[in-house]
Formats: structure tokens, sequence, C-alpha cells
């Protein structure tokens, strides 16, 4: 298979396990250019990428970016961290104004669920979801299955434990879906407030004491804390979640194994993550964002081939 | 006027009548008397045909005034008589919202030439928001008898106590839409595993069984009539079903779409499936179609609710909730005819809003004949309603109604 079975990355529930091993081979090939003296392949010359940003993002859109310049595709940047719905304009006509330059892909991030999902029903260009609302991340999972594939040779049969804002992450259910279609088993880890009521309906593992997920997993992914997202109370205090829900090295000490940490960023160090775990030897938190520009090459470059 | 129907069947909330021929002199319908030599100046053959007393609707929303574009009381009233409905119970979210005299003397005019007659549901609370009462006596006096918020709960148990005591004076009922706000707050479809998988925030049946517990107790306390409108979960219907046991003056009806879908078909993200109540679990439907067959649930009712195009066309989370019924509903009852017997499914759709009604007609001149069998395209070109808000837009349908009797009223709709 040299195809996707999609022409838009709109979640990972929406692609195959084909798809995302097509997209690893690829990204493995990316990453030995990335490595080169020279960087750029001519893979996209001639197609027009626009970043789409309704939220505020730094490193995703940045990785985007790279991405797509190693590819040689043109791109064009549209960020508002308040959308143009706030200023009488529909995400439908935004869009639009912005395909009229002949914009062949669109990458987009959103605050709503299923907004990718909704444009690509609407628009012609191929649509790649860099994050939508409480719903899918799905680079962040590729790159973060990746990355343990990269470290721990495979997936399959590993254990992930996902610690933290699961309610209102995406970074989680993407990667829930993505680390199943692999064959690894997943536990999510938070204070019972931040868990979804029916997560164990996906299959997963359910805990609410940090340290037993330690012991449990091969590998903990720690989630932000999204304190931008939380439109109630969940917790009563960052002091408190720190105390209870947050990962430091006195907690890896206590394992009698090797455990690998990741974090899809950016940390709230001292609060999720402490430093002397975050910059830890344990740590894989860099190569995530390293393996975020291959896996986000490869897909623009799946994608494109896809009529 | 003189019409004969020949060969028809007539159903009731029994049986299925062997096919007779009935005449409707104008005023009222009833067998013909072979014996009698009469002249008609129409006669149709029914013989494929089934038919029942008029329908009535007791929950659709209209939207002038104020949001005309939605449904005008025009559009509305086509969409009531296409549908076969001869009676419809209007919700008081307009705006302003039906509260005061002027705005019921304002339907009542603009609705008098209409085929099918509106009922007005008066706000219990000014603008619907939950907190002062309207002028109900003064409403009353203007022949409300029914009050409530319309999509709106009155979520503040005192205010409720109120109203079901207030509304004693003149024997009048609170109808309601039962769910707790703070817990059902930022939601957009059912709390389970679909709302899980796609990541948008639900709402738990507990939200509307906390309510209609919370609401079923009062009612014990102050006594009075209360009608739960649109109910979707088992809890919901368990706790009716007891309250009628413990003889309170309690009734309920279902949106009839409750029963055609279930939180499992918004995995895309279809804003025309984004209704509220949000649809439930197949557990909860099961419990629903139990609730219909005991008779906890009085009432199937169409829950129409027309958007523009503007409000449904955009993000899931921003979109509007809502979705027009009454043109898909003797469609969706010839889907549920396959389950439920059309008997029970005419119950509803009758004697049983009749009876939250409190308007026994014992004159039979009222009458829906529809053909259960008959295709039509739901599109543009034969859609009534402002608003297209329905998943089943650009389909073909089965079931069509054929010509309905009101009264002093005949209109055919489809020869």
């Amino acid at each position: 298979m040299s195809q996707l079975s999609t022409r838009h990355l709109l979640g990972i529930k929406d692609i195959t396990t084909e798809d995302i091993q097509l997209i690893f081979e690829t990204a493995q090939n990316f990453k030995e250019v990335l490595n080169r003296p020279i960087k750029k392949v001519p893979s996209l010359r001639d197609i027009t990428i626009a970043n789409i940003f309704f939220e505020n993002s730094t490193r995703t859109r940045l990785s985007f970016e790279l991405a797509e310049k190693r590819l040689s595709a043109d791109v064009i940047n549209f960020s508002s961290a308040s959308s143009s719905v706030k200023k009488g304009e529909t995400l439908i006509d935004t869009v639009n104004n912005i395909l009229s330059m002949k914009v062949d892909m669109v990458v987009m991030r959103h605050s709503s669920p299923g907004s990718p999902h909704f444009l690509s029903k609407n628009i012609k260009a191929n649509i790649i979801n860099a994050g939508d609302g409480t719903h899918e991340h799905p680079t962040q999972a590729l790159l973060d299955a990746f990355s343990i594939r990269e470290k721990l040779g495979d997936v399959a049969g590993k254990k992930v434990a996902i610690i933290g804002d699961i309610l209102h992450s995406r970074v989680a259910l993407s990667n829930i879906f993505c680390l199943q279609k692999l064959g690894a088993e997943v536990m999510v880890c938070g204070p019972i407030t931040l868990l979804p009521k029916h997560i164990a309906s996906l299959g997963v593992k359910v805990e609410y004491d940090v340290q037993k997920a330690l012991e449990w997993c091969d590998v903990a992914n720690v989630l932000r804390i999204q304190l931008e997202r939380q439109q109630i109370k969940y917790f009563p205090s960052l002091r408190e979640y720190s105390l209870y829900f947050g990962v430091n090295k006195k907690m890896l000490d206590r394992l009698d194994k090797e455990i690998v940490i990741m974090h899809p960023g950016p940390i709230n160090r001292g609060v999720e993550l402490n430093s002397d775990v975050a910059d830890s030897e344990h740590s894989i938190i860099l190569n995530q964002v390293e393996n975020g520009v291959a896996i986000r090459m490869a897909v623009l470059y799946l994608l494109a081939g896809v009529k | 006027m003189a019409i004969l129907f020949k060969s028809l069947r007539l159903i009731d909330a029994e049986t299925i009548h062997p096919p007779k021929d009935y005449m409707y002199d104008g005023e009222q319908i009833q067998v013909l008397n072979p014996k009698i030599d009469k002249e008609f100046d129409e006669e149709f053959d029914c013989a494929d045909l089934l038919a029942s007393k008029g329908w009535i609707d007791l929950r659709c929303m209209c939207g002038e005034p104020g949001l005309e574009f939605k449904e005008s009381i025009e559009s509305l009233g086509a969409v009531l008589q296409e549908s076969g409905f001869c009676k419809g119970v209007l919700m008081p979210n307009t705006e302003p919202s039906i509260q005061s005299k002027n705005e019921v003397q304002f339907l009542k005019n603009r609705s008098q030439n209409l085929f099918s007659d509106f009922l007005i549901q008066g706000a219990a609370t000014k603008n619907n928001e939950g907190e002062d009462f309207t002028e109900i006596l003064d409403l009353h006096n203007e022949g409300v008898t029914i009050f409530g918020d319309g999509i709106k709960p009155l979520s503040n148990p005192d205010r409720l106590l109120k109203v079901l005591q207030y509304l004693q004076k003149f024997d009048g009922t609170l109808f309601d839409q039962s769910y707790d706000p703070l817990i059902a707050l930022f939601g957009h479809v059912h709390e389970g595993t679909t709302s899980t998988i796609i990541g948008v925030k639900g709402i738990p049946s507990l939200s509307e069984e906390l309510a209609v517990r919370r609401n079923v107790e009062i009612l014990r306390y102050t006594g009075g009539r209360m009608h739960f409108q649109t109910i979707s979960t088992k809890g919901a219907v368990d706790i009716i079903r007891e309250a009628k046991k413990d003889g309170l003056n309690v009734t309920a009806d279902i949106s009839i779409f409750q029963l055609m879908f279930s939180d499992e078909d918004l995995i895309d993200f279809d804003t025309n499936l984004k209704v509220m109540p949000p649809f439930r679990s197949k557990s909860d439907r099961e419990a629903l179609i139990g609730g219909l067959k005991d008779g906890t649930i009085d009432a199937i009712v169409s829950n129409h609710q027309p958007q523009d195009k503007d409000s449904k066309h955009m993000e899931f989370d921003l979109a509007s909730f809502g979705m027009i019924g009454l043109q898909t509903f003797l469609p969706a009852m010839v889907k549920l005819s396959l389950e439920l017997t059309w008997p029970l499914l005419i119950q509803k759709i009758t004697s049983g809003p009749e009876r939250v009604l409190r308007s026994k007609e014992t004159k039979f001149n009222t009458l829906t004949v529809f053909d259960p069998e008959l295709d039509w395209d739901y599109n543009l070109s034969s859609n009534k309603s402002n608003s297209s808000n329905s998943p089943w837009f650009d389909q073909k349908l089965t079931g069509k109604v054929k010509y309905v009797v009101n009264g002093a009223k005949f209109v055919k709709i489809h020869e």
C-alpha cells in the first residue's frame, strides 16, 4: 500500500491501522532527510497549504509550518485566537475566503469538536485536523506512538498510561484510538472529575492513583492541565492537583523498572510534571517534538497524493 | 358540502375497523346509511387508505412574533395542515414571548383563518427566564389553560411550586420539559460512549431524572396538574409511572424522533440531530416504548423546532438545538408501525393528547385520512416550513396525508 485510505486526516478513529503504518514508514524516511545537511525535498512543490489556527498554538503550528517548508510547499498562515465568528463571519466564510486564493490543503485548529469534519463536507481542499476542541489531535497521537515505537522497538503489547486531564484532552482520545489500533494496552489516570464517565467503554483501564498507574505502565504520557478548556470547577486547586496527581522523581525512584515519560507540551512545570522528571533520562519529550516534524511531513506528503 | 369516503378503514385507540363508507356533511362524519339516497359533491375511493380522528400535536414551535424567518404563523399553519394535524399547541418561546394578552390576541387574530387550530402554551415566567411570573389569570381570561416556559425548564423549585399552586384557581396545567440545567450545562449530546468518542460534553440522563423526580415531589405537595414534555430517559418513565400509580395528576409525552434515532447517530456531528433532550441510548428507547404501551406516556409530539440554515450550518457546539418534525411525522409513524400497532400510535396523537388537554370531543368532527404506502420526495418544493432542519430532508419518504377534516373545514392534501 502506498496511499492512504482517506483524503483528509480528521481523526485517528477515521483511519486504518494500515494507514498508520504507512505514515510511520514515510515518517521514518523523512526523519532521515531531516538529519541530512540539506533538509529540504521538492515533494510538495506548487502545493499551497493554509495553516488556519482559531486557537492559540505555538509548537503545533511551528511544527506544521516547518514540515510544509521542508517539503517545499507554499505556506500561508492565518491565526485568530478570537475566531472570526465573533466578528460575525462564519467558519465556512473564513475558510472559503482563504481557499479562493487557490489553496490545496488546510491545516486547521479549532475549539469546536467536529469542526474539521464539518469543513470536509463543505470544501474541496484536503483537511488535516491540528486539534478540534476536546475531540482529536491526530498528528500528536501519531508522533507519540511513533516515538514509543522508536524508543521501545514496537507499540504492540506495551502498556501506556495517560495521566492527567482526560476530560478536556484531544490528545488522550487520539492516543487511545491510535495505541489500541497498534495493539497497546491503555490506562487513563487522573482525578475522577477529569475522567469522562464512560471512558471505560472505550476499552481502557481506569485508575485514580498515579503511583499505581506508574507501576503498571511501560510508558506514562502525562497530559497538560487544560485550564483554558475548563468551563467549570473540576478540582480545588493547582497545589492539590500537583500534590496528588503530579509526577515527580520520587515516584519514579520507587519503581524498580525502566519507564518512559512523555508529555505533549507545553508543560506546566511543577503542576502535572516536575522538572526533575521532565528533564530526566526517562523523558523523551524532545524526541516527540523532533518526530512531530517527520510525522507531519509524512501526513502532508501522503494526503497530497490522495485525490 | 357532502363528501363520501368509500371503503375507509378507521383506526381508533383499540382497533382498525373493517372498511366502511363514511360521509361528511360539512359538520360531522358518520357511517353512511345505505338506505338513504344522497348526492355527494365529491367521492373518494379509500380502499388502500387508513384514517382516524384528526391529529393533535402537543408541542410545536412558531417563530412569530420575532422569528418569522424560522417559522411564521402562516407557514406553521401550512405545515400542520399538510401533516394532518387539526390542532397544535404552540410553545411560548418567541420574541417577545407569549406572555401577555397582546401576544395571545395577536396569535388568535393571525391564525383565525388557518385550517388547523392553534392552542397556546402561555409563558409561565416573563421572557421564559424562570424568575418573575407572567399575569397568568389575565392570560387565562384570554382562553389560555396551559402554561410553561416551552423549551426552557422551570428549574427554580420555588417558581415551579408557586405556578402549580396558582394554576389551580382555574384547574390549569403546567407543561414542563424537565431537566436540571446545571447538570446539563455546556452539554450538546447524550452522555455515553458516543459523547466520549466524539469529545463533546454530554448531558447525563441524571439531569432529566433529577428534575422529573423533584417536580413530581413538588406536585405531590402542591396538588394541581403537570404534564411532562419530551421525556427521554428510562428513569423519567419509571418515576412518572410511579406518580400515576400514586394518583397524581401527571401526564407525559415523548418526541417521535426520540424513537427514530439514538445517541449513536451523532457520531458524524450532524447538527440536524442536535436536539433537546438529546437522543438517548437504545435502552432508554426501549423504556419509552414500554411507557407508550402501558400508558405511562400519554402522547407523542412532533417537537417541531424550526431553525434557519445559519443556526445549523456551522460548528456542532455552536449550532442551535432542534429539528422540524411535522411533515415527517407520518413517515416516522409508518416506520414505527413495523414495531407498534397503528391503534397505539393513533391513540398517542388523538385520545392521548385530548386527555392531556381535557378536551374530550364527543362529536366525530375531525378526520385525518392517509396513505401509509405512498412514497413522496421531501425537498424544497414539497416543504411547507420556512426551515429545512431535518435529517430526512432531500430523501424519499413513505406515508402521505391525503384528506383532512377539521369541523366545518375540509382540505385535500394529495390526490
